[in-house]
């Protein structure tokens, strides 16, 4: 085997010298962070609301990424992770046996130590769960984890994954104490997800301590968290159900955090000395999906049309304030590899009805095009709204109807999928172009909500999931964002931009692929 | 008829009401497209797990059998488990039912204190100042939506006078609440002595019971005058009257005789304050029955929505069971029926 990771443990060791030194004494503060709901689970392979804020916290993983200072603040950098629990790793020379050897001394919040069986038992239950973590097996061609001494696991990979790293830095598969899980696995219930669901055990730098029902859960710092004790001891996640409430809290200082405000209040907020708000762009992407499953949908032309027809600019300002990025691609231009050029669509009532004419639609469509929202996205419903409207100007009869965020999920799903045009946002966990364009636009994807199958791209991003030489992934990519640009399956709408609102006081943030802060990472001096 | 059998034969008529209330509430959960197969099931789920999960909340049988199914459970006191919280609905309920009951004991209280009173005096002078004012501010209680009163009621008292605590529930943060005896934390705060949190309590009840209180008072204030006016009118006011009988007295009979129609007033409007409760625990994070049933129905969890609404028809039964007793107790003449 071939050592790769020396590099790791140098830059794992000067960041653990410098945050030492920057470190102070473990402080007695609360953060308050109020939200519209208590997390309903604490698992992080059956998320349900809220669930994922908070594993976030609890649950580390053996890498994390590196950060970096871009215009004057701190960003993860997507191509550099370092590592976390991890402290070294060696790789095959096929590229599929990856042993990594775990950080000596790494304590729960129970007092047990981190060991390999840890890591081999949690990636066996996101293998029995069959979902979140098992997606992210899946994608990054894991096939098997396994213990081979106290301190190694040897992960098995069915072919090279280029993004196996990028993948350890997630929440999930969580790394669980397992000492302490195993003490609440029952026959009926060997992974202990009953136990589970208003219980932690990670490694992380907090544990959930008590959790009130729809009113409070209280996380509590580790103490025997291996990296610096956070300026927070205490987080009280608390439920405020009306965004208006918890704005007017935050505003008296009486919460230091609101959960992801809408767009209307960031404005008012940003004006507003009392209160901070942080931008990033995000990772994902808010449009109207057309499925080519669906005899209207089928004819690229029909697609392109509906794309031309659509003014994303007038889009921007009606539904998001102006506050959004203008989306060129499937891909979101924070990760390396995106390519905005093809995207062609921009405004063009003309070229849409020349297209429609074309299609076989020379005086629009008179019968009734549904376009499908939810509340799962406070934006779903204006960008129905505005992009029927739109529609309607070139003659398409297209008529914003609501269903419930359940139904919507479940027709979505990839053995369903039989929704004809719907708006939706969707990004990817890890920072990456392959993985990106696997999740929303392959056959296989899980976020491919809508049907579409193109067995060139299909083609393209199986061969850039295997290939490990970064330029020639992103050369792939690229081809394949062409070809995906070319078929129109979405109406692109924004990237809709992530927005924090905090007390003016708190620092530290840093945007995250999957949308939430670390508690750990703020401070309130 | 005598009190017991009185008590019975409500007993009895209550079970088909009920029956039918399930009946209706299932069906119109399930043609409604509350489907929490697609939550449960999470984004990677196939086809077969789809199924699996479907197989396991029993969604895959005929809807008769469903029904017959949640029906028979029912009976035995099992509402089923709410995938949100994953507890037993019935449990989840009972200990939110306790904090619901104690705001809506003293928002509604608080109005009936101030719009009987109100109405009455409106009554005696119709057409006077204070009836036209009254009468103004009473369609104002009408109008204002709820959930604006609330918002409104913390930005001005909370936030720019500073006069309230914070809209985050029932007790302070940072007060570690009491022992649960009641589930009221101002009682059980001054059962275990623990003066904070029974303060803390209080001062966190005063801006949702104003805000309901203000919201029931306007119906039972235009209520009360209808009702006093048309026993003014009656032919004992003016027999009294005629007969020389001094104000005081007449006033006493007035009130007398409103009692029981206005109290009967008051127990509908009680029913129907419940549904609007739901919007003020939103509002003030208040974590109540009604907080639970608006976010069961928002998040689509339908078994918590179906015993919602079944404890809602329950409640709203022995409400009107308590005002009929208390009908017949105040005016034993009364028809118990």
């Amino acid at each position: 085997m071939k050592l790769l990771g020396s590099k790791y443990i140098a830059t794992g060791v000067a960041a653990l010298a410098m945050s030492t030194a920057i470190s102070t004494a473990s402080l007695a503060e609360t953060l308050i962070v109020a939200s519209p709901n208590v997390p309903e689970g604490f698992d992080g392979d059956a998320l349900k609301a809220h669930t994922q804020n908070v594993v976030t916290q609890v649950y580390e993983n053996l890498f994390a990424y590196a950060k970096t200072e871009v215009d004057g603040r701190t960003v993860l950098d997507p191509n550099n992770v370092v590592p976390h629990l991890a402290e070294s790793y060696t790789v095959s020379e096929d590229g599929k046996t990856w042993v990594f050897k775990l950080r000596e001394g790494v304590l729960s919040p129970y007092g047990n130590e981190l060991t390999a069986d840890d890591v081999e038992w949690s990636w066996a239950k996101s293998f029995a769960q069959k979902r979140t973590g098992n997606f992210i097996a899946r994608v990054s061609n894991v096939t098997g984890v396994e213990a081979i001494s106290k301190y190694e696991v040897a992960f098995t990979l069915s072919a090279p994954s280029a993004i196996l790293l990028n993948a350890l830095t997630l929440y999930v598969p969580g790394i669980y104490d397992t000492t302490e899980v195993k003490k609440h696995a029952t026959d009926d219930d060997p992974w202990a997800l009953k136990w589970m669901e208003s219980n932690t055990a990670g490694f992380g730098a907090y544990h959930l301590s008590r959790l009130r029902a729809d009113d409070q859960a209280l996380f509590v710092a580790n103490e025997n968290y291996f990296g610096d004790a956070p300026y927070y001891d205490r987080v009280i996640y608390k439920e405020i159900p009306s965004e208006a409430s918890r704005v007017t809290l935050l505003k008296a200082g009486e919460v230091q955090w609101i959960d992801r405000p809408s767009i209307q209040k960031v404005v008012d907020m940003q004006a507003d000395p009392e209160v901070k708000v942080e931008r990033a762009t995000s990772r994902s992407v808010a449009a109207a999906r057309m499925n080519p499953k669906c005899d209207l949908f089928s004819d690229v032309r029909v697609r392109q049309a509906f794309n031309y027809a659509v003014d994303k600019d007038a889009l921007n300002k009606a539904v998001f304030a102006g506050q959004a990025d203008k989306a060129g691609s499937i891909v979101s231009p924070i990760i390396a590899g995106s390519a905005q050029d093809y995207w062609v669509y921009d405004f063009d009532p003309d070229k849409a009805r020349a297209l429609l004419a074309e299609a076989g639609y020379p005086d629009g469509i008179d019968e009734p095009v549904e376009l499908l929202y939810a509340d799962a996205f406070w934006h779903q419903e204006p960008v129905a709204i505005q992009v029927a409207d739109m529609l309607k100007r070139v003659g398409i009869n297209a008529q914003p109807t609501r269903v419930t965020t359940s139904e919507m999920r479940a027709r979505a799903a990839p053995a369903v999928q039989d929704m004809c045009f719907f708006t939706w946002e969707d990004g990817p966990i890890v920072l990456d172009a392959v993985y990106s364009m696997f999740l929303m636009s392959h056959s296989a994807g899980v976020s491919n909500r809508a049907g579409y199958v193109n067995a060139d791209l299909d083609a393209l991003i199986d061969a850039g999931r295997e290939e490990l030489d970064f330029d020639s992934r992103l050369a792939l990519m690229d081809d394949a964002q062409k070809i995906w640009a070319a078929d129109a399956p979405w109406i692109l709408a924004a990237y809709p931009a992530t927005f924090e609102a905090m007390a003016p006081n708190v620092s530290g943030w840093v945007y995250y692929p999957d949308e939430h802060e670390r508690w750990k990472e703020l401070r309130g001096d | 008829m005598s009190f017991t059998r009185f008590l019975v034969r409500r007993t009895l008529t209550v079970i088909p009401l009920l029956l039918g209330v399930v009946f209706i509430t299932f069906m119109l959960i399930r043609v409604g497209g509350l489907d929490p197969v697609g939550q449960l099931a999470g984004p990677t789920a196939t086809q077969a797990e789809f199924d699996m999960i479907r197989e396991e909340l029993g969604l895959d049988k005929p809807l008769w059998q469903q029904f017959l199914i949640y029906t028979g459970n029912v009976m035995q006191g099992d509402l089923g488990e709410s995938w949100l919280s994953n507890r037993p609905v019935l449990d989840d309920m009972l200990e939110r039912a306790v904090i619901s009951l104690e705001l809506l004991f003293w928002g509604v209280g608080l109005g009936a204190l101030i719009g009987i009173p109100v109405g009455l005096r409106a009554a005696f002078r119709p057409n006077g100042k204070f009836d036209q004012t009254t009468r103004v501010l009473s369609l104002l209680g009408f109008s204002i939506p709820t959930y604006w009163l609330g918002l409104v009621m913390i930005f001005v008292f909370f936030y720019l006078l500073d006069w309230a605590p914070p809209a985050i529930g029932r007790i302070g943060l940072m007060i570690f609440p009491p022992d649960t005896v009641t589930g009221s934390y101002l009682i059980d705060g001054l059962l275990a002595a623990e003066w904070e949190a029974a303060w803390s309590a209080t001062t966190h009840l005063i801006l949702p019971v104003i805000c309901l209180a203000i919201v029931s008072a306007a119906p039972i204030i235009k209520q009360t005058r209808a009702i006093a006016l048309e026993v003014l009118s009656s032919e004992t006011v003016r027999y009294a009257r005629a007969c020389g009988l001094p104000e005081r007295t007449v006033r006493k009979l007035v009130f007398r005789n409103s009692a029981v129609p206005i109290l009967t007033f008051v127990g509908t409007e009680v029913t129907g304050l419940v549904g609007t409760m739901s919007l003020i625990e939103y509002v003030f994070a208040w974590g109540g029955l009604g907080q639970y049933g608006l976010n069961a129905i928002v998040r689509g969890d339908f078994t918590a929505v179906q015993g919602y609404v079944l404890a809602l028809a329950l409640f709203s039964v022995l409400v009107f069971l308590v005002v009929d007793i208390i009908v017949h107790l105040i005016e034993p003449r009364s028809e118990l029926s």
